[in-house]
């Protein structure tokens, strides 16, 4: 993506790959051209022109004015927090950093032991839980129907990811093992979920679940998405470690039996660690995936990120300016996936090197 | 939801066929859930959806039929903040009554036999009336639904307009589109965007959003066709006859405050020195007001001191002290030119 | 399948596990019946499929057979299916040509066609679907309305309504028996031609064939060929309108799904072997034919099984119409819910009607997948 690296020839390069023949260079310069063009329309309208401060709200409307940022700097609490009492944002800003530090860290190296990512994620989880619903920790109680944008997003992806984690594996064992009616039982639901939409199965957690289960085994409508959403997780998660398992030549399990280990000790020693090496870039990618899904869940009528943009140019004086706040929104996902993308990438390729 | 309820509700309707039901004490399993829980679900929406269940500048939810469900919650647990209030699309308010999710829906709910039929539901005595109607631009130069022909109309989807939109047109025979969207907000903002020719929504809702949210509200207006007169009511869930008294009694007594001229403000003094029997039965100085209802006897007096008589909700949320000034117009008193009057309270 | 065997090698501990874990499953399915039939029961709604002859009483955006207020239920979910198939059909067609024409830039050997391509596929593949279609619909309702619709030589209109764009006068029953001929051209070709451009160049010369003789053939008398939009009153009539919502979903769809299947793409050509194409080369094939007759066949059998996963992704992700008012099965399912208060009956539906698509698709896929594997070299 990156224009020739300034080696020496790198100028030399560059025109090979830019002007080999004069049809190249047509094209080269044609889309230098459009790029050029672009990048100028979005920044005289995004920048040169834009409004920045809610107090210009009334220079938006002006003939020449560019995009109205006003929107976002009076409504960003809104699009960030939801419904969040007004008083307690400090709270859901800190939680979702705890969140987002959660998934930083699980990037190092020094974490990837099967103990420390665990304990990481727990704790992370539940400093963002115990901020949030402020109660155990004697601050105001907020409850999960007051969560919302941004700090909501990342709620929903964390305890997917958490509880769809196990889940994923308990499955890719079921699949594997020699007994019939295990094998059986994790097929069947693992082809069933991963049939449906998503949508689907998350509507049907929300709207048919409860009539399926008594009483003393509801619980919030949030906890029944996310259990839905984990199950879906889990079930293609599954797919991707029986793809690691796959990896794993068969002398390792007689190395296990060799060495005087049970099943689940050569399991858990020898066989999962190389099993979650060999998954890890299909991991991300499914982490990724399920960070882009959980926008869906506006559709069964969670206050998430798209929805709280969507109240945000809801009001009288801001509808005009929905492209901005959708730009936002879209910034904000962007950033996210692309960087836990790019890492990913980042991942795949150094563990091609180790592999030679 | 729930075996529980269902194993209630079976028992109470034996009871009551075999003639021991004639206890005064009401057993609600509703109110004993909510009780125990310490909370009253309430619907909310998706968004806002002006005057009526909205949220503010500060993330709070208001509007009349907010201040409805806070009235409930204090006649239940003396404290207006003690209800949780579950955002919901139009469509899915009943499925969500139906799972447990909410406790009631009070939210600009039509009154249809459908619902009381098919989606096993009960509806209170209503608080509210208004029909449908169709909004356009003016440049469309259209004075009557009728000219709507080759014409688009945007509505919520789930919703009663949606289906008296659909009959009105066909019964003139006007050939159109119907485009309809899970979101309030989607709606107006097709509308607004020119997606739609008309927006049809129920009539209040629309003199609210012309009030205060369309900066051109000159170029828009309202067709005088009126596609139906609605009666809004809170929904409840089929088999919990004393839920549904619960209910009835809150809005019999907001209305009846405003009818015996009790108000927040003068309702301490109305205690001490009741001018007649009614309001000192409504306001607890003589018991039996609570007992009946499974309530403390003092709800009705604290639900008028934490929010008003429905005259104050509606001045509050609709009326002059909003940003809407909704004339009262239906929603008045018998005796001042309006169809809401109330049960008796013996 | 299991055999007598099998138990005899079990330990009683393995075959305590499974019957545990067989009861279990039935414990639930028992307890879900049970409670439902408590919950329904309480709530006084009569399950069963008899309300599928009731009518519905309301309407929606699109629909590709006459509809009305008076259709019953069992219609109205028909066209919702029919949606959702029409659409993801469409979008698959034209996400995978795009996706291919990505991919093959992002391989390109030229530097302008790889730097537009990546910033594509990171754009569109980098943000969720939902937002896009959202936004995308936003764009186009705020197009002008029909009466100052931009108009391309008077003959297609973009207005907030959608696009209007000319259209043969015949009833829409034809139109539907002419695509059903088309794809049956279309399946015999690729079965009994010999290679894929002979396939390609017999249903392309077919259905145009097809489509002139229709024409000509069975439009009704008095009419022209081909009818034009013409704006009457509030709208066009003539021509075929694709409603906004209906584009907002394909072009939304297409651009999402082409970033996922340019970069399957990239992934089948980057592993064809190097020598391969400097053998090409070296004949003094041009670099289309060597795109074309070497590196893209190599390609394919690479590409097939996880495009089949791109297919089967697109179909299903037609669920999210629902955000923008268009009238795809779940968005009908959804609606009916609410209306008729029938909710497991319509979720079966709904589900029903998604393990048949994607067993449909998954299938195709296969039969795709075993044809070009049959060939030859590597697999």
């Amino acid at each position: 993506m990156s224009a020739a690296p300034p080696t020496i020839g790198g100028l030399e390069r560059l025109k090979r790959r830019a002007f080999h023949k004069p049809l190249d260079g047509l094209v080269t310069l044609f889309v230098a051209a459009l790029l050029a063009w672009l990048a100028w329309q979005a920044i005289d309208w995004g920048l040169l022109r834009a409004v920045w401060r809610a107090e210009d709200a009334a220079l938006c409307r002006e003939a020449n004015a560019g995009a109205c940022w006003s929107i976002i700097d009076a409504r960003h609490r809104l699009i960030l927090f939801g419904l969040y009492p007004f008083d307690e944002h400090w709270r859901s800003t800190s939680a979702a950093v705890a969140i987002i530090a959660t998934v930083i860290l699980s990037c190092i190296p020094w974490f990837w032991t099967a103990r420390r990512l665990i304990s990481l994620w727990i704790a992370g989880f539940a400093t963002y839980y115990l901020l949030m619903e402020g109660s155990p920790l004697g601050l105001e109680q907020v409850t999960t129907d007051k969560w919302g944008g941004l700090s909501l997003v990342l709620f929903l992806f964390s305890s997917v990811v958490l509880l769809g984690m196990p889940m994923g594996l308990g499955l890719a064992l079921m699949r594997r093992s020699r007994l019939p009616m295990l094998r059986w039982v994790a097929s069947l639901l693992i082809d069933f979920i991963r049939s449906l939409p998503l949508l689907t199965t998350l509507f049907t957690a929300a709207v048919v679940v409860p009539i399926l289960l008594p009483d003393w085994l509801q619980g919030d409508k949030i906890w029944r998405i996310i259990i839905a959403f984990s199950l879906f997780f889990a079930c293609y998660q599954a797919e991707v470690f029986r793809g690691g398992f796959q990896a794993i030549p068969n002398g390792q399990y007689e190395a296990g039996k060799a060495l005087g280990l049970g099943k689940w000790q050569s399991l858990g020693l020898i066989i999962l660690p190389q099993v979650f090496r060999h998954a890890l870039p299909a991991t991300i990618n499914m982490v990724v995936v399920t960070f882009k899904e959980t926008a869906v869940v506006i559709i069964i009528g969670l206050f998430d990120l798209l929805a709280s943009a969507q109240a945000a140019f809801g009001t009288g004086d801001w509808v005009a300016y929905y492209m901005e706040t959708y730009i936002f929104v879209a910034l904000i996902y962007w950033a996210f996936i692309t960087s836990l993308g790019r890492y990913g990438e980042f991942l795949k390729d150094r563990m091609k090197q180790d592999d030679h | 939801m729930t075996m529980k309820r269902g194993w209630i509700a079976a028992a109470v309707a034996a009871a009551s066929l075999s003639g021991i039901g004639t206890s005064a004490v009401a057993e609600s399993a509703t109110l004993k859930t909510v009780q125990e829980r310490g909370t009253l679900l309430c619907s909310g929406h998706n968004g806002s959806y002006f005057g009526f269940v909205e949220v503010n500048d500060k993330n709070e939810w208001k509007g009349l039929d907010i201040d409805l469900c806070r009235a409930l919650t204090v006649a239940i647990l003396g404290d207006p903040d003690k209800n949780q209030i579950v955002p919901l699309s139009w469509a899915q308010r009943f499925p969500a009554l139906q799972s447990g999710d909410v406790d009631v829906v009070i939210k600009a709910t039509g009154w249809t036999m459908g619902r009381d039929t098919e989606l096993g539901l009960q509806f209170s005595i209503p608080y509210f009336f208004g029909g449908a109607q169709l909004m356009v631009r003016k440049e469309l130069g259209i004075s009557s639904a009728s000219e709507l022909g080759g014409g688009t109309v945007c509505v919520a989807a789930g919703t009663t307009i949606e289906r008296i939109v659909a009959d009105h047109l066909k019964a003139e025979n006007v050939e159109h589109t119907m485009v309809s969207f899970e979101k309030t907000a989607e709606v107006i903002g097709a509308y607004k965007a020119g997606r739609c020719d008309a927006y049809a929504a129920w009539g209040p809702s629309i003199a609210v959003l012309l009030a205060n949210q369309f900066e051109d509200a000159d170029s828009h207006v309202i067709l005088e066709d009126k596609l139906s007169a609605e009666p809004i009511a809170a929904a409840m869930r089929q088999g919990d006859e004393d839920w549904v008294d619960i209910v009835n009694w809150m809005l019999a007594a907001l209305i009846k405050a405003e009818e015996l001229g009790v108000t927040s403000s003068n309702v301490d003094e109305m205690t001490a020195n009741p001018p007649n029997p009614t309001v000192a039965r409504l306001l607890g100085v003589d018991a039996g007001m609570g007992e009946r209802l499974g309530l403390r006897d003092t709800w009705a007096r604290e639900m008028i001191t934490a929010m008003g008589n429905f005259a104050e909700i509606y001045d509050r949320n609709l009326g002059e002290g909003s940003p809407y000034k909704l004339e009262r117009g239906l929603n008045n008193l018998w005796s001042n030119g309006g169809v809401l009057y109330t049960p008796i309270l013996d | 399948m299991l055999s007598w065997r099998d138990f005899r090698r079990m330990t009683a501990q393995e075959i305590a596990v499974q019957i545990g874990l067989v009861l279990l499953v039935l414990l639930v399915v028992f307890g879900a019946i049970r409670s439902a039939q408590v919950n329904l029961a309480a709530l006084g709604i009569t399950s069963g499929f008899s309300f599928l002859d009731r009518s519905t009483g309301w309407s929606y955006s699109f629909s590709l057979l006459e509809r009305s207020i008076d259709d019953p239920y069992a219609r109205t979910l028909l066209i919702g299916f029919l949606n959702t198939i029409f659409v993801g059909l469409i979008s698959i067609v034209l996400a995978t040509i795009l996706g291919f024409v990505i991919g093959t830039m992002r391989d390109s050997k030229n530097l302008g066609l790889q730097v537009i391509s990546s910033i594509y596929v990171q754009i569109f593949r980098n943000i969720p679907l939902i937002l896009q279609v959202v936004f995308l619909y936003a764009l186009l309702i705020h197009f002008p309305g029909p009466r100052q619709a931009h108009s391309v030589a008077d003959a297609i209109f973009m207005s907030n309504r959608g696009i209007m764009v000319p259209n043969l006068s015949l009833p829409l029953n034809f139109v539907a028996g002419l695509v059903l001929g088309s794809v049956l051209l279309g399946i015999g070709a690729v079965r009994y031609a010999g290679s894929a451009k002979r396939a390609l160049a017999i249903w392309l010369a077919g259905s145009v064939a097809l489509i002139v003789a229709a024409v000509l053939l069975l439009t009704p008398d008095g009419q022209a060929l081909v009818s034009y939009p013409e704006l009457k009153g509030l709208r066009f009539e003539g021509g075929l309108t694709l409603s906004v919502e209906v584009v907002a979903m394909i072009v939304g769809i297409v651009l999402y799904g082409a970033a996922y299947i340019g970069e399957v793409v990239r992934g089948g050509l980057a592993e064809v072997p190097k020598g391969l194409r400097e053998a090409g080369e070296s004949l003094g094939l041009g670099s289309f034919a060597v795109w074309w007759t070497i590196r893209m066949p190599m390609a394919l059998r690479s590409i097939i099984p996880p495009l089949g996963n791109q297919w089967i992704f697109i179909m299903k992700a037609t669920t999210v119409g629902v955000a923008i008012g268009f009238s795809d099965l779940f968005y009908i399912v959804s609606t009916s819910i609410t209306q008729s208060g029938q909710t497991l009956e319509l979720i079966a539906i709904l589900m029903g009607a998604f393990l048949l698509v994607n067993f449909a698709l998954a299938q195709a896929v296969n039969w795709l997948n075993a044809r070009l594997a049959l060939k030859g070299y590597g697999a």
